[in-house]
């Protein structure tokens, strides 16, 4: 149906062209003008069209803002990504004014002078003062962003240091699904690489070593809990996958071959969520962010943050890694 | 002027049409492939687009057009990224760098410059049967088993290496990188001409700062190419060994199709920074003779010169020189070495900077002037204005603490669809309705003009303005449907509206590219000079001869801006409002605006 | 009113003259870029914890001085050319072919060394380390394939008696390329020794 809608509209769509150009033909050869010339009169149609589009186009963005604001990604759940909220928002703050005072000198200066029979252009080919003037004000603008960002790009990037209290926990991806494995008691991860693959034991955990035997593995839904931090390490079975935790401002590439690593700090429960979204359903998502293959829009599993004690307990009741 | 003045026009069809080494010969060749191309990549986004607004229904269209790649009429997930990495590989190389590089590179420098021809006649006719051989190659793989490459544009392995992660990296893929080969090939001997061209063939009296920004830019842009190509040219290469001959550079530690792989020691992370170090220059690719084409209009239809002539020469030199060392803004997320991310952040802002100057620079050269609104001149200020509002988002992608959450969005799918792909198509149609005189002695209509560019502007802001908000909404891009999530049901209405916009984006195109077929036919006559410009391609005839001027080239005496310059009494200096290059200066007249 | 004809030879010619040095020397940078991107990809992989230090192969130090040699003599060939001197330029010429040829078999036994000592190109046993070898090594060798293909236009011209010491154009950009070749091949050379 809506196939046949849109045949339908390009179809009248040539036929406008098509009648356009006789017309516009027919006229020229009538008045005995080159039909390519360009009058002042239709110059000032077409600026006047553009002086439209300016409003158009920024009604365009108030009304996006308005209409699907509230559809953006809710308050940062963990506390580096309130220190990128707000980075997010000192950039707005920077690119919306320039946005909008640029578009305005454009248009509004196509508006202003365009063409005249009466009027002569004026000869203005440089000036230093003004050239200096908007190299350096950019600058000045950018040395901010890059010092504010840059800030918090290190404290992000920073593991969280082995001594402080933390969980640690691997997220492993593969086509098409993820899996989380718990440190455990000893707070450290078992050894792995894919010559152990077989069977159950997808991400290849060596069973001969120590410190796997009390591993935990998990798939479907993963629990975290609220102020503790969280190191993650991340790897892949079989192609690129990039672990995307958009609620927590979180997201790092799984490479097969190399571990990398993110870490941070939940700060609000997957209950409190559900009343700040004002969604009954709400969960917190990790999601594949790098084309990985045909089902790559389908590769998900749930977070949840809860409580210290709600966590643990629900550490406690899942099993500890075993091969068979 | 009789026939037997020029030898050429009894050659026989082939030689004149097919193996022409005549510059603009060849740039015609290299336009029409470009948009053919083009409309191939225009078609498959319109087609994926349906699957995205209305994901999981059914229409005939999609069935029709693509076979066994669809099933009921809903297209398949894996050859849904099939079309993406077409529609990509398509639109960035095969139009907007072949096409719009090989179109204008090749018209405009022999043109502009007051040479007979390109160094090499017969390099440049390679270029561009490389080019069309690259094309067809690209095509058939449509066409094979296990259907064309599926891994995005970016090829990253080891989904691009193995058959066994997806479908199309089988065959599909070889082809994909023996088309790629041959095109960078072709880029290759292009650049090489353009560069030798400009610096070594120029007339007598064109000095370096009297060439036209068009000029400059192709310039800037071949010498980016001469570097950058190479290397992804190398990349290619160590992924066509792993693919065919089981080396392990880029492949480690994998398991798949139930078996572990022999491949150890390699990394994917090496291919990123290899394919980057092209890829993001490629966006200047891209962009920079975009800009200079629109300098060029901007100031003729502004009847003013452009302001900062030299500001503008040093910026593009200053965006050349940085997209070498800005690639690592692609990778703030793979694990990468904070400290080399900082670097990467600091030095992608710099681009800011020149970046901004342009700007200011175009819209000063508005204000003042009296300006004529061809179509040509509604789409550089569409540029402009496509620039800004692309160019700004690049501030936060740049930033790697803001990436980390935007990274692989929709935001980013927004970001580069503003800022290279439209401001690359706004340059490149802007120059064809420009230079349609010089390309086809004779014009566009007008109107049928007006309407397309409307048409376009309102739909490519209706598709890519939307989609920073579905970013920000955390989707994720080369999704096939986000139907699967919850969290993003709601975001529905923003994906269908997206579409009827690219609905309306195409009808649009369809205008134009009848009106080019009409006129390039049917249209009037063009007159020899018909925007009043003052460059060296309006001295030459509107009729094509091989040599491009019967008698001596012109000599020039003068920078190409000199646009309503006037005496002391306030009166033209020519009694017009232009100067052709090839005027000699009066008598305590100050070249270059006086600079 | 004249018309310029591009076929006619002597303005042919002259562009000719004027471009031809400069297009060789643009294309030699993108073959240097080529290979700055193979040897920093060499670098980057080495950063990984199973990488291979290599012994190069004895081989290649004989290589290495035919190619030296092969670049002397052809560039003689040229002064013999310029000094009208042509049958000991097509003596040099032929010369510098037969040592581009021993060059091509040294490489050959060169692999041949490699593959007895263990390193694979390609498959379970090999590693990176040793692949890039192989591949630095044979993809100097497919230019140096063009090298002499323009080697042997240059010999058959020079037998035919097409030089004089005022054409030499095309020896010139032989030549060129012949010494592009050696530098390429002695950085490659100390690449493989010292960082790889
Ligand atoms: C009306 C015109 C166009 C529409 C509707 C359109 C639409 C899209 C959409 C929706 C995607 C993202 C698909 C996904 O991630 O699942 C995409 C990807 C892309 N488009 Fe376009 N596009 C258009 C024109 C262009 C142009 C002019 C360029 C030139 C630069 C371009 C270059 C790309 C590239 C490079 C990608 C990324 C492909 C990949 O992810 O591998 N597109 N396009
Ligand atoms: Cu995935
Ligand atoms: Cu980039």
């Amino acid at each position: 149906m809506i196939a046949l809608v849109a045949i339908v509209a390009v179809l009248l769509v040539i036929a406008t062209a098509v009648q356009i150009l006789k017309i516009a033909e027919l006229r020229a050869t009538e008045s005995g003008k080159e039909i390519y010339e360009i009058s002042a009169k239709q110059s000032k149609a077409q600026a006047f069209l553009l002086m439209v589009f300016l409003v158009a186009y920024f009604g365009f963005f108030a009304w996006q803002v308005w209409k699907w604001g509230g559809l953006m990604l809710p308050v940062s759940a963990s506390e580096h990504g309130v220190g990128i909220d707000k980075l997010m928002n000192i950039t707005l703050w920077f690119i919306i004014p320039v946005f909008i005072i640029t578009h305005i000198f454009l248009f509004w200066f196509s508006y202003k002078y365009s063409f005249s029979e009466t009027r002569k252009a004026l000869f203005f080919s440089h000036s230093n003062k003004l050239e200096m003037f908007w190299t350096i004000i950019p600058s000045i603008a950018l040395t901010v962003l890059i010092l504010v960002g840059l800030s918090n790009w290190n404290k992000i990037m920073t593991p969280v240091a082995s001594e402080q209290e933390h969980i640690l926990i691997e997220v492993y991806g593969q086509q098409f699904s993820w899996t989380a494995r718990y440190a455990g008691k000893d707070g450290k991860l078992g050894r792995a690489s894919v010559e152990y693959i077989e069977g159950v034991n997808a991400l290849g955990i060596d069973v001969s070593d120590e410190n796997a035997k009390d591993d935990k593995i998990v798939k479907g839904e993963f629990h975290l809990p609220v102020g503790v931090p969280v190191q993650f390490v991340f790897r892949s079975q079989d192609v690129l996958h990039s672990a995307y935790m958009p609620h927590f401002r979180a997201q790092m590439n799984c490479v097969p071959g190399l571990k990398t690593q993110f870490n941070f700090i939940p700060t609000i429960t997957t209950e409190e969520m559900k009343k700040i979204t004002n969604n009954e359903n709400f969960e917190y998502i990790l999601l594949c962010n790098k084309i990985c293959g045909a089902a790559h829009y389908n590769m998900q599993m749930d977070i949840i943050v809860e409580s210290k004690e709600d966590f643990e307990k629900w550490l406690a009741e899942q099993k500890e890694f075993s091969a068979e | 002027m009789s026939a037997h003045q020029h030898p050429h026009e009894e050659q026989d069809f082939l030689f004149k049409y097919v193996f022409s080494q005549d510059h603009k010969m060849i740039s015609k060749q290299f336009l029409i492939t470009g948009f053919i191309m083009g409309f191939i990549g225009l078609s498959m986004s319109t087609l994926f687009r349906l699957q995205l607004g209305f994901p999981g229904e059914s229409f005939w269209i999609i069935d029709f057009l693509l076979g066994s790649w669809a099933e009921n009429g809903v297209m398949l997930p894996d050859k849904y990224l099939a079309l993406v990495t077409m529609h990509g590989t398509i639109m960035v190389f095969f139009l907007l760098t072949a096409g719009l590089s090989g179109t204008f590179s090749n018209l405009l420098i022999p043109l502009q410059i007051g040479a007979r021809d390109m160094a090499s006649g017969f390099l440049n006719m390679l270029s561009y049967w490389f080019f069309f051989v690259s094309s067809v190659i690209m095509l058939i793989s449509l066409g094979v088993e296990g259907g064309a490459a599926s891994a995005g544009w970016t090829i990253y392995p080891p989904l691009s290496a193995l058959p066994q992660s997806i479908p199309g990296s089988g065959l599909g893929m070889t082809l994909w990188l023996v088309s790629m080969a041959i095109f960078i090939a072709s880029s290759l001997l292009g650049s090489l001409n353009y560069i030798v061209t400009i610096l070594n063939l120029r007339t007598k009296g064109m000095t370096m700062t009297r060439l036209p920004l068009t000029i400059w830019s192709f310039l800037i842009t071949a010498i980016v190419g001469v570097i950058s190509f190479p290397v992804l040219l190398a990349a290619a290469l160590l992924l066509v060994f792993d693919r065919s001959f089981g080396t392990s550079f880029y492949l480690s530690d994998i398991y798949i199709g139930g078996q572990v792989l022999e491949h150890s020691g390699g990394s994917p992370i090496l291919f990123e920074h290899l394919f980057w170090f092209l890829g993001h220059p490629e966006v200047y690719i891209v962009l920079l003779p975009a800009l200079g084409i629109t300098s060029e209009i901007v100031s003729t239809m502004s009847r003013k010169p452009i302001f900062g002539y030299r500001a503008m020469i040093t910026s593009m030199l200053a965006i050349g020189f940085l997209s070498a060392i800005v690639w690592g803004h692609h990778m703030f997320v793979t694990g990468m070495n904070p400290f080399l991310g900082a670097v990467f952040t600091f030095t992608t802002l710099l681009i800011a900077i020149p970046s901004a100057v342009k700007v200011f620079n175009y819209i000063t050269t508005l204000w003042k002037g009296n300006i004529k609104f061809s179509p040509a001149m509604l789409f550089s200020i569409g540029l402009v204005s496509t620039f800004i509002s692309g160019g700004l988002t690049g501030l936060i992608l740049g930033d790697s603490a803001l990436d980390i959450n935007v990274h692989d969005t929709y935001f980013v799918v927004g970001h580069f669809h503003i800022v290279m792909g439209l401001s690359g198509i706004f340059g490149m149609i802007a120059g064809v309705y420009h230079w349609f005189p010089k390309l086809f002695g004779r014009m566009l209509n007008n109107k049928l003009g007006n309407l397309h560019f409307w048409i376009t502007i309102v739909s490519s802001y209706g598709i890519f303005f939307p989609m920073h908000f579905l970013g920000l909404a955390g989707v994720p891009r080369r999704y096939y449907t986000n139907s699967e999530f919850p969290l993003f049901d709601n975001l529905l209405d923003i994906n269908t509206l997206i579409t009827w916009f690219a609905i309306l984006a195409f009808a649009g195109q369809l205008i134009f590219f009848f009106n080019f077929v009409y006129s390039a036919l049917r249209g009037p006559k063009a007159p020899q000079n018909p925007w009043k410009a003052n460059s060296l391609e309006w001295t030459t005839g509107v009729k094509h001869i091989h040599g491009n001027w019967p008698g001596e080239i012109p000599a020039v005496y003068r920078w190409p801006y000199d646009y309503s310059k006037v005496n002391e009494n306030g009166d033209y200096v020519t009694g017009e409002d232009f100067i052709p290059q090839i005027v000699p200066l009066g008598e305590g007249e100050l070249d270059g605006g006086g600079h | 009113m004249t018309t310029i004809s591009l076929d006619n030879t002597k303005y042919k010619a002259e562009i000719r003259q004027k471009t031809a040095k400069p297009l060789l020397w643009i294309g030699l940078i993108s073959i240097v870029m080529f290979f700055a991107g193979l040897t920093s990809a060499l670098i980057v992989s080495k950063s990984n914890s199973i990488w291979i230090k290599l012994e190069v192969p004895s081989m290649f130090f004989v290589s290495t001085l035919i190619i030296l040699f092969s670049s002397l003599t052809y560039q003689l060939s040229l002064s013999f050319t310029k000094n009208n001197q042509l049958k000991f330029a097509t003596i040099t010429t032929i010369l510098t072919f037969v040592l581009g040829i021993s060059f091509t078999v040294t490489q050959f036994y060169a692999w041949q060394q490699l593959y007895e000592s263990g390193i694979f190109w390609a498959g379970e046993q090999s590693n990176p380390s040793g692949s890039y070898f192989y591949a630095l090594t044979a993809l100097h060798l497919l230019h140096l394939f063009a090298g002499l293909i323009s080697l042997l236009v240059v010999v058959t011209k020079s037998i035919l008696k097409k030089y004089s010491p005022t054409n030499v154009l095309g020896i010139q950009l032989s030549l060129t390329y012949w010494h592009f070749l050696t530098a390429l091949w002695v950085y490659l050379f100390f690449f493989l020794k010292f960082i790889a």
